[in-house]
Order: structure tokens, then sequence, then C-alpha cells
């Protein structure tokens, strides 16, 4: 193939996206911007003699498009982050003068599946379990109330202590403009407030509402398809240990292990509900390419949709470790290439087998006993070891001192490793994190504080209900 | 002494007409020499001797001064009305009134010294009694080089104190005198707004319960408007009154650079075109009677002129009142003052006392409205048969009926019915009988007392559905990108233009500037899909002044747009509620105004009235007035806010909605006197442009002076709308300022 | 704090000595240069008016996505030098295209020797940094030199990794005298943010600010 891809990414993902488009024989164009000079990925691309291009922003899409015209590229690649799941820039891709090939699903699929509402919404209509909740924004108070009020009955009727509300802005997404209700008496002060804080933020004023869920483990189902209507799962994962601010920090695949722990449900049963469930919105929507469907298992063994994210993750790498396409190792960014290039599978889902249990942990410089917040300075000192079971993802060279840059997501490396079981996976995984070293100094000259001790700390609680 | 003052007198002559004629004109610099240098060394002539050289060069003078007033040009006639020497409001209130009580200040301590309100007795004699009337005088008071009247431009709140003592004046139920020495507005944007007061005063004035007479010198456009919509107009016979100063429109014309003069022959060229003399404007209607002056205009000490003004004031005074209470008297008094002409008498033959009963205010409110809605009406081009028109007529008569019945007591209905078949009773029954069909009907169901349906518009009522297929923008069709005004101030991106002018309505998504759109995209994306109807599209723009040249970029405009003028009228729904709509456009000469526009904007205001509709005036963009229709534009003015006030008063919701630029003679008039005006963010509202600004003030404004942000701290608008929320926010707004009680007040 | 005149001298004597600045004057984004607009030597000026609103001179179009954009000089001085060699070739963001060789103004010595003088509070992190709205606000009412802060008070916003962070001002109550940063922009770790001194110390920083405006009359005036 003579075609070339742009990587608009930045980081560990641009490193894996080269791997992958070398391994397809791919000619590849990289991107960074002045603050990030010092990242793997650029000095890669410069020892290698790739095209490498400085850029004002890694979000400005007119730079990137720019440098693929000046490079005749013929795809550009989002990675995760930026531009992957932007709509409007997917639809600019493939609807310029010049079209691209947007290495990610459609950008309709995206739109539609990027909205958390209207994913609610197909996905009520599909008959898929959702969030008990409000199926669409909600703008008047009596009508919050009345709906309030309901929510807060069907949970009693399921017996659950404690009954809570979640409010959220409806155009929002993460932790900004949520709050939780306890009691009816404050829906209305809440929901003025968060119909304000909409209004000032996105817009629009609409709310949602839904049941706050307690005690849930955070499930993810490995989806891949293409625009022959193929579609397969590489099973599920595991990603409950987060930090406050829901951002995940370990991932595991697959998403139960019944032979590991015990669960107060039939877990086999629980994650077969969720990949076939997950694949019929797929088929509905005509799924192009890889993702990820989002959901909530409860204690009681019932498991909600939350989300999609149409786009390959930053723990692909896991669900990769474990299964076989065919007894051979999987590389999911390939896969998601090799479906944007309009190839077909090759291979069906029987093809593909499922080993082991693999473990990603993100090692980040933060202070996880103040709310995990995150820190910048210099690390002089970073060391990992090497195993056949081990896999570290870095854009953080090993040989100079690093400046994290502050602009950008604060993940340094993922270590990934791999078992034949969740016990040996969970040993492994200790021994990674006792060896790993990262050392530095903040800005004012105290030692650089990471998440390692955090991690060691949530070892016991893997995969454990 | 005497002597002196004489050859003073004749120094300031021989200035005066230097002032006009230019430096050198025939020999009069020659004449000034001399002149000056007897005043040198009079001492050594003698006086005797001197008398007799003086009264020689008088006479030589007086040959020059009757020279040039047999070759007075338009522009001359404008340095007349600007001249000092003129007579001022002050000399008038001084020679023609009796007494008189300033209002509001005095001199330098003032309000606004450019604006003189004040309670004058003005006295007439009936043979060996001299009966007093009570008015209160208003007008412009230019100065004679005062710095601090602004040569007679009202600021805002000068305008405002006019219509305080216009409200006095209608509480004590005596009639106003006004009197307009303006070159215009002093255009700026503090409170109340120049744009803005001038609308309200408008507003006012076209339901004023008195009798009102104004008097012309220097009728500056917009700001002589602020004073002059009266019963009775009477203008000096060297006075001007245009749409824009000669100097103001060459530049334009002649695309002068700020700073820069034009060319005398340009300036000259201008004062002709555009028809500011007291002759034209009574020729065009704008003007109802000349009160002449000496050949080369009055000057402040020409106690003649003074004694014709009050003699003439009374008169228009008397006309004004006698029309209220018969027409028989009117005639009469008209007839015999008509004879008097030549040579007014000292006294008159009768007293008429110059208070009105109730019925005979109403009398007066409606003389007047039919007196402006008359207005410039033989300019309006139609292209249109007379059987089309008719049918119009009787269709118009016939939804008002229909309206009235829908919408109206009962009783009062069953009024209309008979009323309208009356109206028709004189015309073609052929056609009567079709159109009455559906009447017929509505009138059975009114004999059975059936309730007639009520709308009910309830607050309740769900969001709008949503549009079917939208617009989109041509402008979209590219594949480049464009930068964002305010990049270097908010860090915005630079836009895709497919993006920017399809999915996101032309706003930038990162500050919120909006790209301006063409008009198009607010008829398709606002209203219901397929609920805008045209009417009125035959109404053209034409050359009423007859302006040399303007026929060709007139033609250009026609071309361009494919319209006949800057104004589109129709009705149209939003959610279903049905409204009428006008809409001014850039792309015709940028939206100006002139008798067409006018005209459409009167009869789409006047439909909406007759429908019982809310009325949305939708500003593309507007200019001002358009200047080549001179003062056949500027009494669009009060043409259109009399419609604008009837429908209001009528009980009806006038919505004004702001886009692009909107500035000058239009927003201080039907637009600014809406109670409900809104901006789309990044439009700019106001009444003169930066350089006008810069050129009268002498001071510099920023930027954003014009912006929406400031015009809504300004208060001279309700709110600033998203162009992405446009089409629900009208819906609300019909609501929330409509609702239930709109159409029944 | 005692003012020492003997170095405020010395640092005077410096900027006599060598009175200029040299600018680069970089691409903002990638693109094509498709033409210089001005040649080595020439004088350019900077944003002008009350507002700046009148822009500065155009150095050089830099196009991109069919969006031919104008790059003007941010500051009054002379070209120094031209990239010639760039001109019709695909630049990358922060190209160096132009240098402007710059006179220092009065009022950008000022700026210098109040950094010398003042309690200068300076950027903790490189990040974007923000006035406390309350600050900014009582700023906006009573203008610089008058408003006091109190310890203990939040200064500014420190927009840094997507979290916002605020920076409280330690010590005694003083003055806000001078603000060295704009909105938006990425300020380096350790650049000066705002220029503080004691209540008492104002008239002195006065009085210094009168002596440059003497000793540097200012060149447009």
């Amino acid at each position: 193939m003579k075609d070339r891809v742009l990587i608009a990414n930045r980081g560990e993902i641009a490193l894996r996206i080269i791997d992958a488009c070398h391994q397809l024989g791919l000619q590849v164009v990289v991107i960074y911007t002045p603050g990030d000079e010092q990242s793997l990925h650029v000095k890669r691309a410069r020892q290698e003699g790739l095209p490498c291009y400085r850029v004002s922003s890694y979000r400005d899409a007119n730079d990137v498009l720019a440098v693929a015209d000046e490079t005749k590229c013929t795809a550009i690649h989002p990675g995760y982050g930026f531009f992957a799941e932007d709509f409007r820039f997917a639809r600019r891709v493939v609807k310029r003068s010049n079209p691209l090939i947007f290495i990610g699903p459609r950008w309709e699929v995206i739109r539609d599946l990027g909205h958390k509402l209207n994913v609610k919404r197909l996905a009520y209509d599909l008959g898929i379990p959702v969030i008990p909740g409000t199926i669409s924004p909600v703008y008047s108070e009596l009508e919050a109330e009345a709906k309030a009020e309901e929510l807060f009955y069907w949970q009693e009727e399921q017996k659950i202590e404690r009954p809570r509300l979640l409010f959220k802005a409806a155009a929002g997404g993460g932790g900004m403009g949520i709050e939780e209700v306890y009691d009816l008496d404050q829906v209305r002060s809440v929901f003025r407030r968060i119909r304000a804080y909409a209004k000032r933020q996105f817009g629009d004023e609409g709310v949602v509402i839904e049941i706050c869920l307690q005690d849930y483990h955070h499930l993810e189902v490995q989806l891949l398809g293409n625009q022959y209507n193929e579609l397969v799962h590489f099973g599920t994962r595991n990603c409950t240990i987060q930090s406050i601010g829901h951002q995940k920090r370990i991932e595991v695949a697959p998403g139960f292990d019944p032979s590991y722990t015990h669960y107060p449900f039939d877990a086999e049963q629980v994650m077969q509900k969720i990949i076939q469930y997950s694949l019929k919105l797929a088929t509905h929507v005509g799924y192009d390419n890889v993702g990820t469907w989002e959901w909530l298992v409860t204690r009681d063994g019932k498991a909600y949709l939350m989300e999609v994210n149409t786009r390959i993750q930053v723990e692909n790498e896991v669900s990769a470790c474990i299964s076989r396409i065919k007894g051979k190792k999987t590389n999911l960014l390939v896969e998601q290439i090799r479906s944007a290039f309009g190839e077909r599978l090759g291979y069906k889902q029987k093809d593909i087998t499922f080993v082991g249990t693999s473990i990603e942990f993100r090692l980040i410089a933060e202070d996880t006993k103040q709310g995990f917040r995150p820190l910048s300075g210099v690390i002089t000192r970073f060391e990992y070891p090497e195993f056949p079971w081990l896999k570290v993802s870095t854009h953080v060279p090993s040989d100079e001192p690093y400046r994290i840059p502050t602009e950008f997501d604060p993940n340094l490396a993922l270590g990934i490793v791999w078992g034949k079981d969740t016990r040996e996976a969970i040993e492994r995984g200790k021994i990674f994190l006792n060896k790993v070293i990262i050392q530095g100094k903040t800005p004012q000259g105290k030692p650089l504080q990471t998440n390692i001790p955090f991690l060691k700390e949530k070892l016991g609680e893997i995969l454990k209900f | 002494m005497e002597i002196f003052r004489y050859l003073t007198d004749l120094i300031n002559r021989v200035h005066y007409l230097q002032d006009i004629k230019g430096q050198d004109w025939r020999g009069a610099q020659y004449l000034l020499e001399e002149l000056l240098k007897l005043k040198e060394r009079p001492y050594e002539i003698g006086e005797k001797k001197l008398e007799e050289i003086l009264k020689g060069l008088a006479s030589r003078l007086e040959l020059l001064e009757e020279r040039a007033a047999q070759e007075l040009t338009p522009y001359e006639i404008v340095k007349i009305t600007r001249n000092p020497q003129r007579f001022t409001l002050l000399d008038i209130l001084d020679n023609v009134y009796d007494s008189y009580t300033e209002l509001g200040g005095e001199g330098e301590i003032n309000i606004d010294p450019a604006v003189v309100c004040a309670r004058a007795m003005i006295s007439r004699r009936v043979g060996n009694k001299v009966y007093m009337h009570q008015v209160i005088v208003i007008g412009h008071e230019k100065g004679h080089g005062e710095e601090y009247r602004t040569g007679g431009s009202a600021k805002p709140w000068g305008n405002e104190k006019a219509l305080r003592y216009m409200r006095v004046a209608e509480t004590e139920g005596i009639p106003i005198h006004f009197y307009v020495f303006t070159p215009g507005a002093y255009p700026i944007e503090d409170y109340p707004g120049a744009a803005q007061q001038i609308a309200r005063n408008l507003y006012f004035m076209a339901k004023l319960k008195v009798p009102t007479v104004a008097f012309i010198s220097e009728g500056g456009s917009g700001g002589a408007e602020a004073i002059a919509l009266a019963d009775m107009r009477l203008m000096a016979s060297r006075g001007y009154y245009s749409v824009i100063s000669p100097e103001g429109a060459a530049a334009i014309e002649g695309k002068v650079k700020e700073g820069q003069r034009p060319p005398r022959e340009l300036i000259e060229f201008c004062a002709r075109q555009l028809r500011i003399t007291a002759e034209d404007n009574l020729r065009f209607g704008t003007i109802d009677r000349i009160v002449p002056e000496p050949p080369l205009g009055a000057r402040r000490n020409d106690y003649q002129f003074f004694k014709r003004l009050r003699y003439e004031m009374i008169r228009a005074t008397d006309e004004v009142v006698l029309r209220t209470k018969s027409l028989r008297a009117f005639r009469s008094y008209a007839l015999r003052r008509q004879k008097e002409e030549a040579s007014p008498p000292e006294e008159f033959d009768l007293y008429i006392r110059w208070d009105l009963s109730e019925i005979e205010i109403e009398k007066l409110l409606e003389i007047r409205s039919k007196k402006y809605r008359a207005l410039s009406s033989w300019a309006v081009q139609e292209k249109k048969s007379s059987l089309k028109s008719y049918l119009e007529k009787t269709h118009d008569l016939g939804s008002r009926v229909y309206h009235d019945v829908r919408y109206g007591v009962l009783k009062q209905g069953q009024k209309m019915i008979q009323r309208f078949m009356e109206e028709l009773s004189g015309e073609g029954a052929v056609i009567l009988k079709q159109v009455t069909e559906p009447l017929k009907v509505a009138y059975d169901l009114l004999a059975v007392k059936r309730r007639p349906r009520v709308r009910i518009v309830s607050s309740e009522e769900q969001a709008i559905e949503e549009m079917g297929e939208l617009y989109v923008s041509p402008l979209a069709l590219e594949d480049r990108t464009v930068t964002c005004p305010n990049a270097e101030k908010y860090g915005c991106p630079d836009l895709w233009v497919p993006d920017l002018y399809g999915e996101f309505c032309g706003v930038c998504p990162n500050c919120g500037y909006h790209f301006p759109l063409e008009y198009e995209w607010y008829l398709r994306n606002i209203f219901d899909a397929g609920s805008v109807k045209e009417f009125n599209q035959d109404i053209a723009s034409g050359n009423p002044l007859g302006f040399e040249g303007y026929e060709k970029r007139l033609a250009q405009a026609r071309r361009r747009s494919g319209r006949d003028s800057g104004i589109i009228t129709f009705q149209a729904r939003i959610g279903g509620i049905a409204l009428v709509a006008a809409m001014l456009i850039a792309d015709f000469r940028q939206g100006t105004v002139g008798v067409a526009e006018g005209e459409k904007f009167i009869r789409a205001c006047d439909r909406a009235r007759v429908m019982k509709r809310p009325f949305l005036a939708f500003i593309h963009t507007t200019g001002g007035i358009r200047i080549h229709e001179g003062t056949l534009g500027v009494v669009q003015m009060p043409r259109c806010t009399m419609a604008v006030r009837e429908y209001i008063d009528a009980g009806g919701l006038y919505l004004v909605v702001y886009d692009n630029n909107s500035y000058a003679g239009p927003v201080a008039s039907f637009l600014g006197c809406s109670p409900y005006q809104f901006a789309i963010r990044s439009t700019r509202i106001g009444f003169a442009g930066p350089r006008v600004i810069r050129e009268t003030t002498g001071e510099d404004i920023p930027p954003d002076y014009h912006s929406a942000e400031n015009a809504l701290r300004r208060g001279h608008i309700q709110g600033i709308w998203d162009r992405r929320e446009l089409r629900k926010k009208l819906y609300q707004a019909l609501l929330t300022m409509g609702g239930k009680n709109l159409y029944y007040r | 704090m005692a003012f020492d005149h003997q170095e405020i001298n010395k640092l005077l004597q410096q900027l006599r000595a060598n009175p200029y600045r040299y600018h680069v004057v970089t691409t903002p984004h990638t693109g094509y240069l498709r033409a210089f607009l001005v040649k080595e030597g020439d004088k350019v000026i900077g944003p002008r008016g009350k507002w700046l609103e009148k822009p500065g001179t155009k150095l050089f179009v830099l196009e991109r996505e069919r969006n031919e954009k104008i790059i003007r000089a941010p500051l009054e001085g002379e070209v120094y030098k031209i990239y010639q060699n760039l001109l019709g070739k695909f630049v990358e963001a922060y190209q160096p295209v132009v240098e402007i060789r710059h006179a220092l103004t009065q009022e950008e010595i000022i700026a210098e020797i109040l950094q010398r003088t003042l309690h200068i509070v300076r950027a903790p992190e490189k990040a974007r940094y923000f006035l406390a709205p309350q600050l900014a606000q009582r700023l906006e009412k009573k203008g610089l030199g008058q408003v006091l802060i109190q310890p203990g008070e939040e200064m500014l916003i420190m927009s840094f990794m997507k979290r916002e962070t605020p920076v409280i001002h330690q010590g005694k109550p003083m003055v806000v005298f001078r603000i060295f940063f704009s909105r938006q922009q990425m300020v380096e770790q350790g650049a000066p943010l705002l220029g503080l001194c004691l209540p008492e110390e104002v008239p002195y920083i006065e009085k210094l600010i009168s002596r440059v405006k003497e000793e540097w009359p200012s060149q447009s005036a």
C-alpha cells in the first residue's frame, strides 16, 4: 500500500499507531506541539526519519489537515482524546474537497452515539436496559418533581437502601454539573441550580434525572465492525478502580472471573448478556470500527448501558492481550486501521478465543491523597523491568529528564501484565509495581509523587465485588 | 453716531453677502475694503461727506444684493440658513411672542442648551381688544456662535426635555409651536440615545392631544423630525429641509475619505439634487406653507419678518383648530387668509379659542393621521392593474371583517359588517358576490349567537416542533476556512466554512461572534415551513426627486437582488402562531428606507392591525433613510411611526429584531419606538456611524460603541438573542409578550 | 522596602546603553508563506489608537486551508531580518519569519523597572492565569494602585491540567500595582504575574515612575 497515515495525536498512542502502521506497511506522518518536543513519539519519528511537523495545537483541525495535504496523506488516525470522538472533524475529513480516510467510525455514528441521552433513547427503544430515569431532557420544575417522585418510589419498590437520584445537565458530560439528591424536598433547588449551570455552560437548559446507582462495577465490551456489516466482540473489561473524578486507574480483562472470586450473581451470564446487548445496538446503528460499550453492573446482577465510546480506548491493550484471532495475538489498532481502509475481517467470532487475565496500570504523577491532584515537574529517573508477560507503553524517555507538559492528559505510562489466570496476573502486577521506578522533582523542588502506592493498595480489590 | 451704526450695518451686510456668495463675488471684497477704510478714519472726512459716500456704497450694495438674490443656488440657501446673523429661536421668542418663560434651563445652565422650551404668550388684536394665547414653544436654539449650543444639535436628553414639555402641553391643553433650527441631532448613544429618543418623541407626537404647528428654518433630517410631527408644517422661504447636509451627501456620493472636504461643485450638485428648498418641499407636499423672508433671508433684526411670522403662526394654529370644529368655518377662514397672502393686515378679524373638546381632539388626531398617511403617497409606484387592486381592496376588507368577527366583540362585529356592506356598495356587484360568500357564513354564525371560536395561546404549549429540512446558506458550499474577527481576543480557531454556515448557523462556536447571513436564511429557517406568503411585492422603489444618475444604481440594485424595494412584507407562522412581518434587507441599497419601503411597511402594519396579528419588524440591515429620495424619505419616519402607534393603540404586539447593522432614520422612528426591541448577537445599532460621530462631535469612539451589548447596557434594546435560538426566542416572545391578552386589549 | 537608588541608576544606565529588544515574529500556525509585505530596514508600527483598534503594519501572508491571513507587526520598530528562504514554502507553526528591532518605550522601561522594585507574584507553574473574579471586579472599579488585597485572599486562578487552582495572597496587605500577564496567555513558570507593593510605598513608586518619565521622554509625545 502506498497509503500514508497522519497521526493526529501524541504520546504512547502515537507510538502504538506508528507500530501498527509499520506492521501494515503504511507510511506515517507525525505532528507535535512545541511543548511536547521531548515526547518519545517525536524522538522516534526523528530517529526513523519519519516526516514530523510542528503544529500550533493537537486540537487545531486546520493545522492537522494542512499538514495532511502537504504530506499527501490519505488517512488520519485520531488516537483517543482530541479528535477521536469529534464528529465534525470526522465529517470534515471525508467531506472536504480532498477527502481523506478517517480512521474511526462513520461521522454519523460518532454523532448519534456521542450524545448520552441519544444513546439512552436508542437503547431504550431496542429493549436494552439503561439507568432508570428520564430519556429526554426535563425543562420544567413540575415535571422534574414528578419524575423524581416516580424514581424514588421505584427505588423503594426495589428495596434499595438510601435511594438517591442524580441530576445532570443534559448537554454535559463527565463530572461537571452533576448533583445527588437524597430527598424530594431538595428537588426544586437542585433542579434550578443544575438548570442554571446547564444554561450557562452549554446554552441548553435541559436536565436529566437518573437514579444514582450504588455499589456497582464498571464493565466494558470491546467491539469491532466494518463497512461490510461484519461485527465481532473482544470480550469484556472491568474498569471499576478509578480515581475520585471517575478517571480509570486499573483496567482488567476479562470483566469478571468467577474462578477467581465469588459473585452474588451468575457472572458468565451477565457478561454474555451485555455482549449481546452491545452487539444489538451496534448492529442497529451499523457500527463500522472499534468501539466500547460501557456498562454498570450492580450487586444484584443487573446491568445498565451507560455510554458508548466511538474510538480506540487507552485500555484496548488488555483486551488484545487475552484474545487470539485464529490463535494469533491480537492488535486492535491494526484491526481498526484495516477496517477503516475497507478490508474485510477475514475471521469470524468463533475464531476469536480468550486466554488468561490481563491488567493495565496507569502510572500518573498525582497526589492521590489530595483528590488526585495532577502534578507537574521533571522526571529525572524512569526505569521499568522487562518481562515477556509485561508490556510498558509510554512516551516518557528513560535516557533523559522529561518535563511533564501541563496541557495534556497526565498519563505517563501504561503497564500491562498478563497471567494465565487472575491470580497470576495480580502477582505479576505486584512485581511490576514494585520494580518500576519513577523519580522526579516538582517545580517547588519536592520529590515527585506518583500513584504507584495507590495502585498497589488496590491490587487486592481487582475484580472483586 | 447714527452714521456709524449705519456703517457697521453696511459692513455686516457685505460680510453676510460674502458668506453666502463667496469672498470675491462681484467686487464684494472691494466694497468691503472701501467700507473698512472709512471705518478706520471716520472723523477725517466729516459727517456730511461720509453720509454721501455711504449712500453711494449702499446703493451699490443693494444692487449687488438684488443680483445675489436672483442667482441664489440651493447651497447658498443652506449658507443663509446657517449664517450666524440669521434669526434664532430666542430672537423669535423675543419678537414674536409677548412674553415667555424658559423651561428646563436657561442659557448655558441647561439640560441641553441646544433645545429651548418655553411657556409663552402670543397676542392678537381684534378691533380694540387684545387676546392672549398661551402656547408652549419647543425648538432648537442655534445661538449666534456660542459653542455650548452645539449649533442647534439636540442631545438625546435635549429631545427628552422636549418630550417632557409636550406632555405638559397635553396636560394643560394648550397648543405647541415647534421651531426647527437643527443641522441634525447630536449623534451620541448615551442614554436615552439619539435614535431611541427621537423615536419616542415621534411616537408621542403621533397622538399628541393638542394642536401643533412646526416652523422649519433648518430641517436636518432625523434631528428635525424629533419635534416636527405637527398638524401644520411651515417653512421659512430661505430655510432648507433635507435628509442629509449637502456636504454629507457629497462625501458619500464622491466617496470622500474621512477628514477631506468634498469638492464645492459636488456639494452644489447634491444640494440641487436633494431638493432641499422650501419651494421644492412645498411641491412635494412635505410642508404645508412657506413663510416669506426677504430675498437674502431674514436676519436677527428683521422686525418685518417677525411680524409676518407671528401672523403665520397664529393663522396656522387657527386653521388647525378650526379644521377640528367645522369644515365650513375652516374653509371660509382659509379663503379669507389666502386673499391677504400678499400683504397680511395688522390685525385679525376674529378671535378663535385654541382649546379643544374631547370630540375635537379625536378629530384632530384623525386629521393628523390622514395627513401623514397621505404624505408622499403620490410617489408610490405600484405595478398593478386596477382590477387587481380592486380585488385586493375587497380582500382586505373581507379579511378585516373576518378577523373582527373572529376576535372582536360580537356587537362590534355586527357593526363592522354593516360598515363593510356600505363601503362596498358603490363598487362592482358581480365581484361582490364571490367575495361575500365566506362572509355570509360568518354572519350566519353570529345570527344564531354561537360564540366565535377563540384561539387560546397557552404558555403550557409544548416547545416548537422540529423543523423539517433546513435551508443551508449557499455561503457554506466552499471548502475553505475563515478567521473569526475575535480570534486574537478569544483565541478562536479558524472556522471551516461548511460547518460555519451550515451547522453553526454562521456563529463562531468559540466566542459566539455572528457572521452575517443572507436574508433568505431567516425567511427559510425562522418561520414555519411553507408559511411565508409575501404581499405588496409590486410596490417598487422609484426616483421621485429625479436625482441624476440614481436610476442606474436603482436598476443595478434591482438586478442584483431580484427585488423592487428594500423591504419584504409577508404573512408567516412561527410554531403555529400567525403573524405579519416586514423585513428590511441589505441586498437592496443597504435596506435604506424610501417611499416604497415606508408604504409597504405601513400597509403591513395595517394588515397586522386588521388581521389582529402580531407584527414583527425584522431588520436584516438598514442604512437609514435613502438619501436619493430626500425629504420624501425623511417623512417616512413620522408616517411609519404613526402607523405603528395606531397598531399598538389597537392592541397589537410589535416586535423589532435587529440583525447586522441598523442605523439612523428607521431606528430613530418606527423601529426605536417599539417597546420590545431585540438584537441578534454581533449586530450594531445606533444613530450615526463612527465617522459621522467623529466629524460632528470631534470625539473618537471605541470600536464597540454601537454593539448590541452596549445598546442593551444603555437600555435601547431589551435583549440579545443568539441566531441559533432565534426561532425559539421569537416563539417565546410571542407567547410571553403576547399571551392571551394580546388581541383583546 | 527601601529603594536602592544606586541600583536603579545602574539599571537605567544599562537600558540606555542598549535600548533595543529584538522581537521575532513567528507563524501562528502552519501554512504556505505566500508573500512578504515588508523589506528589511522598513519601519513598522504596532497596533495603535485609543483602543488599539488600528492594526499594525502588514508583514506577510500565510495561507492555510484556502484562508489567506495577513500577519501584522505586534510592535513598533524596524524590520531587522526576513527569512526570505521561506517564501512560497509550507511552514510549520511557530516558525520565525520576521525579526523586528524595537526601541524600548518609556512604558516598557517603567515595566522593566517596576519588575525589579515591586513585590512580584510569579507563576508557580506554566499555565494560563486569570484574575480572581472578585479582584478583577474591584480592579475594574477602582483601577490599578488603588486596590488592597488582604492575606488569605484569592488573587489569581491558575488553569492548569484541566483544573483550576486559586493562588492566594500571603504576607502583609498589599496594593495591586501592575498586572504583567494577559488573558489566555500561557505564562511560563516563574514569569511575573502581578506587581504588589505596600500601601505606604505607592507614593515612592509613583515618584520613581515620574522620574523615568522625565529622563526618558516618550517618543510619541
